[in-house]
């Protein structure tokens, strides 16, 4: 199995004020090509601070990060924006799209950032993964016309368009309904099977049950790591496609 | 991949246009208003460079007609020379006859017109018009760059065999014969018979310049050769005013000259006045107006006029600048979450700073077109409701040269005031301005 995420004794230290917050404090973490992970912890675990370094959005004080096989730790800011724009999917709580574009821009925006010409193709490519997740009819609509989860699954579409080592998702569900909430975890779980490594954070049981791995932290360190049965497969039943 | 790279931020630079475009028309409103310091800067700039270039051509045109090759001398009474002379009945004044005679001998001019000019009663059968009896020679038609619309002007035979042969200027003819064509008929003039040869087109009157040239109206004027004058009326006229009795002596009262070419004005005028200085000497009898002075008076004016604008134009331009700086921090602020969703998908610093620079360009220059099309829009109408509420002409051009410089300024000023806001946009943290609500 190819290793996707390696961090070894990342370490993340905040001066707030003159207090020094210990957000990490020595994690150590290998994801593999094809896993589901769920972080989990509660408020101040350091958690959303994991998430945030493993999307390449901050820096570690100190520790390794290897993305891809890359050490990306170290990185300056311009080589860390390539790093997000060519190997990571991102999955936002608030959905995080953008009001000026429609469904199929949205999905695009992550090719924008890349130093590559935007094509026949990739708006081909674009429109197929509108309709992967199921809104091939609402191309041309706005965000703002977009029920939340319809919102979510552009996200997703969005999240896969750059065809990324890893999908980081933070709370994906946090504001949808239990039904809705559902339909989404459904479609993560059907992308994670068809190869994609997903690592989400998330305070819900019920949501972690989804995943493959569930990661617990507490106080800046991984408390528990350990291997979980989908309730999907518990229950004997299957994801529908 | 040389010509692959061009290709990428032709495209980009292009879809930050668009997307200026729609972020701007999320806030129709807004972004009006903040560029209005713009609208009305570029609008200002376009319109009283319409109108300075206007005045500019019509004070050429003035400077024209009087013609810039010409030297005109004429008499003045002196201020002093009632008290100095009390005892003596008549003033006497002005260019003689001598000074006619040694002007005309200068080598560098061409030609010369003399002038006599009377205030006198016209009449035609019942109806009479106050107007100047003009005595000159042939040549005034060429000097002064006008022809009669009807007959023909005064000849050399009517200088010679001193005919009474009279051209009326526009308002005389207008006044004396309302229905009727005055060629042929016969005139009084103080009290004298003419006949009417020719009728002189309605011509512009000229500025007065201040100082020796005042101000003269031409189609008052009745022309009739010189010689006939001189014997007519004699050196010697008497004023008769209320409670008193005046006389004068002027031999003179105007001499036009025209010299060969436009460089050789000034040493004319030189040796023109040295001339006069000589003969005349302390007395101040006479007065010289070189147009040519005037046009680089008029330049000199223009240029003061730019200097104007363009201090207008910088503050008014900086005062928009500003609220375009403004509104792009507002704009910064309120999308804060954008920005950061932005940059966790892989924009680099410089693409946000790109963007936002972009979208102040977009709306400078938006701006700066609205601007131009309103300063068209005031340069055109209003000289025309001028026109139509007070019936004077209000001189407009449109400088085409105005239109493009101010656009330029405007894109200009949209980088220069929206670089920092931009800047600010691209230094934001992803992780605060993702968290940003």
């Amino acid at each position: 199995m190819t290793t996707v995420v390696r961090i070894i004794d990342l370490i993340k230290y905040y001066e707030l004020g003159s207090v020094l917050v210990k957000a990490l404090d020595g994690v150590s973490l290998t994801v593999h090509e094809g896993e589901f992970v769920a972080l989990m912890g509660p408020s101040g675990s350091g958690k959303s601070t994991l998430l945030n370094l493993l999307g390449c959005l901050d820096r570690p004080t100190y520790g390794h990060y290897y993305l891809a096989g890359q050490d990306v730790a170290g990185m300056p800011d311009d080589q860390l924006s390539d790093i997000r724009s060519r190997f990571l999917g991102f999955i936002f709580q608030q959905y995080n799209l953008l009001a000026q574009y429609t469904v199929v821009e949205n999905i695009e925006v992550p090719l924008l950032y890349q130093e590559r010409r935007l094509t026949e193709e990739t708006r081909q490519r674009c429109i197929e993964l509108a309709e992967l997740v199921g809104l091939g009819q609402r191309l041309d609509h706005r965000p703002m016309q977009l029920s939340g989860g319809q919102q979510q699954r552009v996200a997703i579409a969005r999240a896969l368009v750059n065809d990324p080592q890893v999908i980081l998702a933070d709370e994906p569900t946090g504001n949808l309904d239990t039904r809705t909430s559902e339909e989404i975890m459904q479609l993560l779980t059907r992308l994670n099977q068809a190869g994609k490594t997903i690592i989400m954070v998330t305070h819900e049981n019920d949501i972690a049950s989804w995943a493959k791995r569930v990661v617990r932290m507490r106080d800046g360190i991984v408390e528990t790591d350990e291997l979980n049965t989908p309730h999907w497969l518990r229950d004997g039943a299957t994801v529908s496609a | 991949m040389l010509l692959f790279i061009p290709t990428v931020v032709v495209e980009r630079g292009w879809r930050n246009i668009v997307l200026a475009v729609r972020s701007l028309w999320l806030h129709k409103l807004r972004a009006l208003l903040s560029v209005l310091g713009i609208v009305i800067g570029t609008a200002a700039v376009i319109a009283l460079m319409a109108f300075g270039e206007g005045s500019m051509q019509d004070a050429l045109a003035d400077i024209e007609r009087q013609g810039a090759t010409n030297i005109i001398v004429r008499s003045v009474k002196p201020p002093d020379e009632s008290a100095t002379q009390s005892r003596s009945f008549f003033a006497v004044y002005g260019l003689t006859e001598q000074d006619y005679e040694r002007l005309h001998n200068i080598d560098t001019i061409i030609r010369d017109v003399p002038l006599r000019v009377f205030r006198q009663e016209i009449r035609y059968l019942g109806s009479m018009h106050v107007g100047r009896m003009v005595g000159t020679t042939q040549h005034y038609t060429i000097v002064h760059q006008t022809n009669p619309i009807a007959g023909r002007f005064l000849t050399a035979d009517d200088e010679e065999f001193r005919r009474n042969h009279a051209v009326l200027g526009w308002t005389v003819a207008k006044q004396l014969f309302p229905l009727q064509n005055p060629l042929g008929e016969t005139i009084v003039i103080g009290k004298h018979l003419y006949k009417v040869v020719g009728v002189m087109p309605e011509r512009m009157p000229t500025g007065g310049s201040g100082g020796s040239q005042a101000a003269e109206e031409f189609n008052d004027d009745v022309y009739i050769p010189l010689s006939t004058c001189n014997s007519r009326v004699g050196a010697r006229v008497f004023l008769r005013q209320t409670g008193s009795r005046s006389g004068e002596q002027v031999e003179l009262h105007q001499v036009t000259l025209t010299v060969s070419n436009m460089d050789k004005v000034r040493p004319t005028a030189d040796v023109v006045r040295d001339l006069l200085v000589r003969f005349h000497g302390p007395k101040k009898d006479w007065a010289m107006t070189v147009p040519l002075d005037r046009l680089d008076e008029a330049k000199r004016a223009k240029n003061r006029y730019k200097m104007l604008l363009v201090l207008i134009a910088s503050i008014s331009l900086l005062v928009g600048g500003i609220g375009i700086m403004n509104i792009m921090l507002a704009t910064v602020t309120e999308r804060t979450r954008e920005i950061g969703i932005r940059r966790a998908l892989g924009a680099k610093r410089r693409d946000i700073t790109f963007q936002f620079l972009i979208e102040a360009v977009v709306q400078t220059g938006i701006g700066g077109i609205l601007g131009v099309v309103l300063g068209l829009g005031i340069a055109i109408i209003l000289p025309w409701l001028w026109q139509l509420i007070t019936g004077s002409h209000l001189p407009a051009k449109i400088h085409e040269g105005s239109i493009g410089l101010s656009l330029g300024v405007s894109l200009v000023v949209g980088v220069l005031f929206g670089w920092y806001p931009a800047q600010r946009a691209a230094k934001l943290d992803p992780i605060e301005a993702l968290r940003h609500v």
